[in-house]
């Protein structure tokens, strides 16, 4: 019975998983190339050129010269998702060509695993809450708008995030007795995780965290017996982790101490780009502290925050909150709603996956505790920790209901009433918010700063990577005159090529670097580079664009086309 | 006590009270072609000589593609001050105002769908004698560099602009004074960014190596006053790493006063008095720097 259960979860997973990779494939023709993308669809090309020769001749590709040539390129990020891009590109592009367009053939791995990352928050919550849950917080962590952006591109961010979440799901599973599969499992897909992105250095110290507060004193007693019993998953991510990263990155096969030490030397010392916030412009050290935190509250939903916040006092009720409350409030007489909270939680805390979801969420956001850490990518930086606030909402979502059910007439109450009634009103904002950010995701924000224009009134950053020369490629067809050039402002040449070699922009058309010179101009606005758009005035004798790119009438991206006779 | 069981009810309706909004918040400020219908209230309100301000500045661009450049010109929209304009014509959307015109006195309102209109009236006008930044040609203004003798730099009026792009420097104009010494050494008219990124159109005067940059304007109607600003691109400045700019400003060869811009600075004022109103006379700007590295300075200066 309790299989069937799982089973029916999984494919309740797996639907939604699904569905969303179908929402996202049917909305990415209007997303256009960011800049990143650009710099992996030409790594992907690479790496794709040595899979073909691997292939073909694998003597000649695993020759030391062959591997550098081919790897050396964006070196500086690890291989897994960007050997994904190529492989998808190959299969499904030119060889199959289930996509007509090959940057969306580049795209859709990163689509998969954010599919993917929804079917395990969905198997998390129903495993660990209960199936309703399990939607809530897929559904909740799928309508995230910044979510919802990234999940389009053919970038590391979400794919860290998926595998960030099947590794610690993996290792959870793998305190459940005899499950020596998912520990080996833990292991390897750690390994994917180290060769994904450099996030993954960060959950170790959150397994190593739990493993020593669910242990508790057992752990001194254990060490005083010349004892150390260590989770399979956390020795398989020791030691089949690195094997499995090694064995993926043909980039570190050779010159291993040296390129790691490179790699990690470029992301622990990474230069600082420019990133607007509250009306300044932060481009060195030391970095707002509370950026992390104000832009969560601007770009999560209002009702997914709280119910997070629900969700985690819940579980912290009983685990000292409870103390803390009346040592803060040691007056106040008992409320119902502290009556309702559980006073106790009978569960070991090794088999509660709540503990270990609150120390993913607070390492992900550790790095931003220090005003050192750079803040140029915005909230990507923290995606990691969604997954798990949205496991939590969906345990505040769960303990709502059960009030609310109370309140409903007993001959009705069996009807769903509550369900329907309380999930439509907490997923409506979340939808809305998401789907109208489309495609400006970088630009939207929540009502809580007021939408888009409360944000750009407010000083925050309406967009980075130039990828919004998508949202105007109709107007650049329609308007810009035969062969023209067209300075691309913050768009990569790598990603304006993949646009014109994907049909959206014309073949006609010839992307250039500097404003002298081009016909038509692109100017993204981001605070620190209106001196581009200045640029353009000069050169072109106006300034009035011919076409301004809005998001709920917020400019974005203003399109120029120089006059015949300057206005001056 | 039953009334707060009622209280988990808070969670449903904040969701619905954010999904409205949500609607509210995103429909509220005009959409791109709803800007058309500003033309015409501006068009009813604005006179010649009149200062158009759109609040919030993030909606200007929105503006400037409505109304266009006859409306919103470069010398306006790229303005030093607000201080040299009699009345501003105020367009705002969401219930703004432009910081820039608190303390003016309101004449006139008038509103139309999503738009407000205010004409306001300058409490504390100076009235402009002689703008050095309009008159940057060879009718009124000349430009050497001075390293014991004088060179003079040529104006031309067909050059090729140019433009650093992303990280570049401003544009270089067609139509400057090009001196020795490479493409960074002319005296023009250009747009720089200031300290709050904001758009500056001010007068070229990158200082010369081991000498001055002279700029010179003959018969120049004097006010009491010559004031200005001083700056450099903000991406250049705000990293402090450059040398200290100096600009002597000499009337009839008599020097009235000096300004250092030193980096982080930003759009800095000056002014100085002529101590000869109401004549005319001959100006010299002369800028210099230890080292000229970088030295993107750019200036704007009136009489009044």
């Amino acid at each position: 019975m309790k299989r069937t259960g799982h089973l029916v979860d999984l494919a309740l997973g797996l639907l939604l998983g699904v569905s969303y990779v179908v929402l996202l494939v049917s909305t990415v023709e209007s997303l256009g190339y960011a800049r990143d993308e650009g710099f992996y669809f030409q790594a992907a090309r690479a790496y794709g050129g040595w899979f073909d020769l691997l292939f073909a001749d694998p003597d000649a590709a695993l020759t030391r010269a062959s591997v550098d040539r081919a790897w050396v390129t964006n070196s500086e990020h690890p291989a897994f998702i960007k050997s994904l891009f190529a492989l998808s590109h190959k299969m499904l592009h030119v060889e199959w060509k289930v996509f007509e367009e090959a940057g969306t053939a580049y795209r859709f791995p990163g689509m998969v695993l954010s599919g993917m990352a929804v079917t395990v928050t969905h198997l998390w919550g129903a495993r660990a809450i209960g199936r309703l849950a399990g939607v809530v917080a897929a559904l909740l962590f799928a309508m995230l708008p910044r979510v919802f952006y990234h999940a389009h591109l053919d970038c590391f961010d979400m794919p860290v995030l998926a595998m960030w979440l099947v590794v610690a799901y993996a290792y959870w599973r793998s305190l459940e007795p005899g499950s020596i599969l998912w520990a080996i499992a833990a292991g390897l897909l750690y390994g994917l995780l180290l060769n994904t992105k450099h996030n993954a250095w960060l959950l170790p110290p959150a397994i190593v965290v739990h493993v020593v507060l669910s242990r508790g004193t057992a752990i001194w007693r254990d060490f005083k017996r010349g004892r150390v019993r260590v989770p399979l998953a956390l020795f398989t991510m020791a030691t089949l982790g690195p094997l499995v990263f090694y064995a993926t990155w043909p980039w570190i096969w050779h010159d291993t101490g040296a390129r790691l030490a490179k790699y990690v030397s470029f992301h622990v010392g990474h230069v600082y780009y420019n990133m607007e916030f509250l009306g300044q412009t932060y481009f060195e050290a030391p970095m707002p502290l509370g950026y992390a935190w104000l832009m969560t509250f601007g770009t999560v939903p209002a009702i997914t925050l709280t119910l997070f916040v629900i969700g985690l006092a819940i579980w912290a009720w009983p685990r000292g909150g409870q103390k803390l409350f009346r040592r803060l409030y040691s007056p106040a007489p008992k409320t119902s709603v502290e009556a309702s909270l559980p006073a106790s939680d009978a569960r070991p805390l090794a088999s509660q996956p709540e503990l270990l979801w609150l120390l993913c969420i607070a390492v992900s956001y550790a790095p931003w505790l220090s005003p050192s850490t750079p803040i140029f990518g915005g909230t990507k930086h923290w995606l990691t920790a969604y997954p798990f606030m949205c496991l939590f909402a969906a345990s505040g979502f769960v303990w709502v209901l059960g009030r609310i059910r109370l309140l409903v007439p007993a001959a009705v109450r069996g009807f769903g009433v509550a369900e329907v009634g309380l999930l439509s009103s907490v997923i409506v904002a979340p939808i809305l918010i998401t789907l109208e950010s489309h495609p400006w995701g970088l630009t939207a924000y929540t009502p809580a700063v007021g939408g888009a224009p409360g944000a750009a009134t407010l000083g925050l950053n309406r967009g980075f990577w130039g990828y919004t020369t998508g949202a105007v490629q109709g107007v650049l067809n329609e308007t810009a005159p035969k062969r023209a050039s067209v300075f691309l402002h913050d768009t990569a040449q790598q990603s304006w090529a993949m646009m014109v070699r994907d049909g959206r922009v014309r073949k006609d058309l010839r992307g250039v670097g500097s404003v002298h010179g081009s016909t038509m101009a692109l100017y993204h606005h981001e605070q620190h580079m209106s001196r581009v758009e200045y640029q353009i005035w000069m050169d072109y004798g106006t300034v009035a664009p011919k076409h301004v790119g809005t998001h709920d009438g917020v400019p974005v991206v203003m399109v120029y086309s120089r006059p015949e006779k300057p206005a001056r | 006590m039953t009334l707060a069981r009622y209280a988990v009810l808070a969670v449903p309706v904040l969701g619905l009270i954010e999904a409205v909004a949500h609607v509210v918040f995103s429909r509220s400020p005009p959409e791109l072609e709803e800007w058309r219908e500003a033309r015409s209230l501006v068009g009813e309100l604005k006179e010649p000589g009149d200062l158009l301000v759109v609040a919030p500045r993030w909606a200007e661009p929105n503006a400037r593609w409505a109304l266009g450049d006859p409306i919103m010109t470069l010398r306006d929209v790229a303005r030093p001050d607000e201080s040299g304009y009699p009345r501003a014509v105020e367009l705002s959307i969401l219930g703004e105002q432009a910081p820039e015109l608190r303390g003016w006195n309101v004449v006139s309102e008038n509103s139309r769908g999503k738009f407000r209109a205010r004409v306001l009236e300058n409490p504390s006008h100076d009235q402009v004698l002689f703008d050095f930044t309009d008159h940057v040609d060879p009718r009124h203004a000349s430009a050497f560099e001075v390293k014991g003798s004088e060179a003079a730099c040529v104006w031309k009026d067909n050059l090729k602009s140019k433009s650093g792009g992303l990280g570049g420097h401003p544009t270089f104009p067609r139509a400057r004074f090009d001196c020795p010494g490479g493409e960074f050494f002319f005296v023009g008219v250009t747009v720089i960014d200031d300290h709050e990124y904001k758009p500056r159109r001010c007068i070229w005067a990158h200082p010369v190596s081991g000498g001055r940059l002279r700029i010179r304007y003959e018969r120049v109607r004097l006010g009491a006053v010559i004031r200005g600003y001083g700056g450099m691109p903000w991406l250049l400045e705000r990293s402090k790493s450059g040398a200290p700019v100096q600009m002597n400003v000499l009337v009839d060869g008599r020097s009235i006063g000096s300004y250092e811009h030193v980096d982080g600075d930003g759009w800095k004022p000056f002014e100085f008095a002529t101590g000869a109103a109401d004549k005319e006379a001959t100006v010299d700007f002369e800028t210099s720097s230890a080292n000229v590295a970088h030295r993107h300075f750019c200036f704007h200066a009136d009489t009044r």
